[in-house]
């Protein structure tokens, strides 16, 4: 491979990760805009969503076979479940939470990952659990750079669902109310909005679209284990800070840059793939004392 | 009449008393060292069963010397200090040898035990390389120990045509190890090694050390660390279009590779210890050991099996139950075929060759390699 070749094709990596990095700091980054909590449990969401998928899968590919149908299904399914389990967890477990200092709330949703990545490890044992789904191995040869149609198909699904949201923040009177709460509840309350229900609402985006990422990482990757959401949870928090916290573009962005940057960092030889962390870890540490408000981000930003 | 009838009564008796007796004292005691409790009860329980049908079967054939093979268990509940208590409990029970040893870590304070003893000890399954050091003389081990599949890697790449090749490990220190000594292996025999890697555990998306792998071109990837990482590793490679070889470690030997790594997995090279299903020569063990305990030999049973016929082969070649007589022909073992393979040793007493076996994957399972 020549040094172009390698250029082209971790960009095409780059950009497959970054967008499971995107989804998942789409809910960090909404939730932390309506409500000001940063949700550490949010990469426990994307896990369950990869686990919610294979039940269903594993249930569907009984009728529907493993094909892209029942890809499809199981993804909406598995959306609509973990979504209404991230309102449930705000229901339950932040909602009580929300005069309280800021640090217990923060707690709780620490609590609340510990409750859920247990809860699977219980009941998978800890096991890797593996995806029946082969995608197949056809795709674009250009030189020596290799590109599945799976892996373009995966790019895809998520522009369609970032561009999906951003048109429903921009576009919509629900769209206009979450930017409305994210500025002062208090106004919007008196201004006859129903600010629960769309507290509520934004749980559900948010939790879903970081399912949908989840269920797209198990048919990818090909298989899921408890701990999965861990680190993903944290690189997706350091996309959503690198493009500016409270921003709905800023955590595309975001999410987006961190994967190539990744994918290039771990190219530069004599640092290995192992190093690969520590460039994301070490670019929030930066951006939080050079830039703490990210790229996108004001100081008096307009969150949402 | 009655007087004579009394008398033949009474050395008949007398005689076959004395016969009796004779048979009774001519019972050879033979210790097995295993965990029956604990973790590993399963696979201790496991090679129970091997050496005692093993036993059985040379009872069977006329025994040892003519003498009857008596077993006597001693549990380490693979744990150092059972494992001192059961070697105790084997040593003043007067065993001539003993037979067995799963876990290493159980069996190293033991050594020193029969060492003392002067007991004849053939080790089955543990292996690690600290039993080497701790052994007084009398100990042989018969299973490899983990490195010796860095011969059996080297040779595979060797019989492929492949110069050069690419490691990938985990930073553990079984995976570590393993790709360090078969990159010292491989640079001394003069060829090449492209690619050292190492990648994070759990990570998923592997598509950085992929094209790292695939920009040098190697003509076999050897990942030397575990299956569920490794699963990933190879369906991503497959996945950007490398299509040569690929080899995995022992530690990768699991069906869930296969499972995880879907079509992908299809024609990679796994090394193994030397378990039942994989020996060509164990075919009649393994349908005897079923229609004997009703259950599928687990992965150290052929090994086990080995290790008591070992013995009473080299009791009968001692010609005696002296110890020195008895670890002399150990020591002497040449040409000895287990169902496992020949078994031989080196002057450190451990097993002269790898007894690692080849594996690929065809069609979502493993089977030997040719």
């Amino acid at each position: 491979m020549s040094f172009q070749d390698i250029l082209l094709q971790q960009l095409a990596n780059g950009l497959i990760l970054g967008s499971f990095y995107a989804l998942v700091a789409l809910g960090y980054t909404m939730v932390y805009g309506i409500i000001k909590l940063l949700n550490f449990a949010h990469g426990d969401l994307y896990m369950l969503g990869a686990f919610i998928g294979f039940v269903v899968l594993s249930f569907l590919s009984a009728f529907l076979g493993d094909s892209w149908t029942g890809i499809l299904c199981s993804m909406v399914l598995s959306m609509i479940a973990v979504g209404l389990l991230g309102v449930l967890i705000q229901r339950v477990a932040y909602q009580p939470m929300l005069s309280a200092p800021r640090l217990s709330i923060l707690i709780t949703a620490l609590a609340v990952s510990m409750i859920l990545a247990n809860l699977v490890m219980a009941l998978t044992d800890g096991e890797y659990l593996a995806f029946s789904t082969d995608l197949g191995y056809d795709g674009l040869e250009l030189g020596n750079v290799f590109i599945t149609y799976t892996q373009m198909v995966l790019v895809g699904a998520a522009a369609v669902l970032m561009i999906a949201l951003y048109l429903f923040v921009h576009k919509t009177m629900y769209g206009k109310a979450m930017r409305a709460i994210a500025i002062d509840q208090d106004a919007c309350r008196l201004m006859g909005i129903n600010v629960n229900r769309i507290i509520a609402l934004t749980f559900f985006i948010g939790t879903s679209l970081a399912a949908s990422a989840g269920i797209m990482a198990g048919t990818y990757y090909g298989s899921i284990h408890f701990f999965m959401g861990f680190v993903v949870g944290l690189k997706a928090f350091t996309s959503a800070v690198i493009g500016g916290i409270g921003s709905i573009p800023g955590a595309m962005l975001g999410g987006l840059l961190l994967g190539l940057l990744e994918s290039y960092g771990t190219q530069i030889p004599f640092i290995g793939t192992e190093w690969k962390d520590v460039f994301s870890f070490g670019i929030l540490i930066l951006l939080l004392v050079f830039k703490p408000t990210g790229i996108l981000g004001k100081t008096e930003i307009e969150r949402m | 009449m009655r007087k004579s009838l009394l008398v033949s009564t009474v050395c008949g008796v007398a005689a076959g008393m004395l016969l009796f007796g004779q048979v009774h004292a001519a019972d050879l005691k033979i210790g097995i060292m295993i965990p029956t409790t604990g973790s590993e009860a399963t696979s201790g329980k496991d090679m129970e069963n091997a050496i005692k049908l093993a036993a059985k079967e040379i009872n069977e054939g006329g025994g040892v010397l003519g003498m009857n093979i008596v077993t006597m268990t001693g549990d380490d509940a693979c744990d150092p200090q059972q494992g001192t208590a059961a070697a105790n409990k084997l040593v003043s029970a007067d065993v001539a040898a003993v037979v067995g040893g799963y876990c290493s870590g159980a069996t190293l304070p033991t050594l020193k035990i029969y060492g003392d003893a002067n007991v004849p000890f053939v080790i089955c399954a543990a292996n690690s390389t600290k039993l080497i050091d701790a052994n007084m003389g009398n100990a042989f081990q018969i299973n490899s120990t983990g490195f010796d599949q860095v011969n059996t890697a080297v040779e595979l790449f060797e019989k492929k045509g492949i110069q050069k090749i690419a490691l990938i490990h985990q930073g553990d220190g079984y995976s570590e190890d393993l790709a360090k000594l078969t990159r010292e292996k491989w640079t001394a025999m003069g060829k090449e090694v492209v690619a050292y890697e190492v990648v994070n555990k759990g990570e998923q998306d592997q598509s950085a050390l992929v094209t790292r792998i695939k920009s040098k071109a190697p003509d076999a990837v050897f990942w030397t660390a575990y299956y569920a990482d490794g699963a990933l590793v190879i369906k991503q490679l497959r996945q950007a279009g490398y299509r040569d070889l690929i080899a995995v470690g022992d530690g990768s030997n699991s069906p869930k590779l296969l499972e995880i790594a879907g079509k992908a997995a299809e024609g990679v090279y796994c090394f193994s210890n030397p378990t039942v299903e994989y020996l060509p020569a164990a075919k009649e063990f393994h349908a005897k050991y079923k229609q004997t305990f009703n259950q599928e030999p687990d992965a150290y049973a052929a090994l086990a099996y080995d290790g008591m016929n070992l013995m009473a082969d080299a009791i009968t070649r001692a010609g005696s139950t002296d110890k020195d007589a008895i670890k002399k022909a150990l020591a002497e073992t040449s040409g000895f075929t287990g169902i496992a393979g020949p078994i031989s040793f080196t002057d450190k007493n451990t097993l002269a060759r790898s007894n690692f076996v080849t594996l690929i994957a065809k069609d979502g399972k493993w089977t030997l390699a040719e």
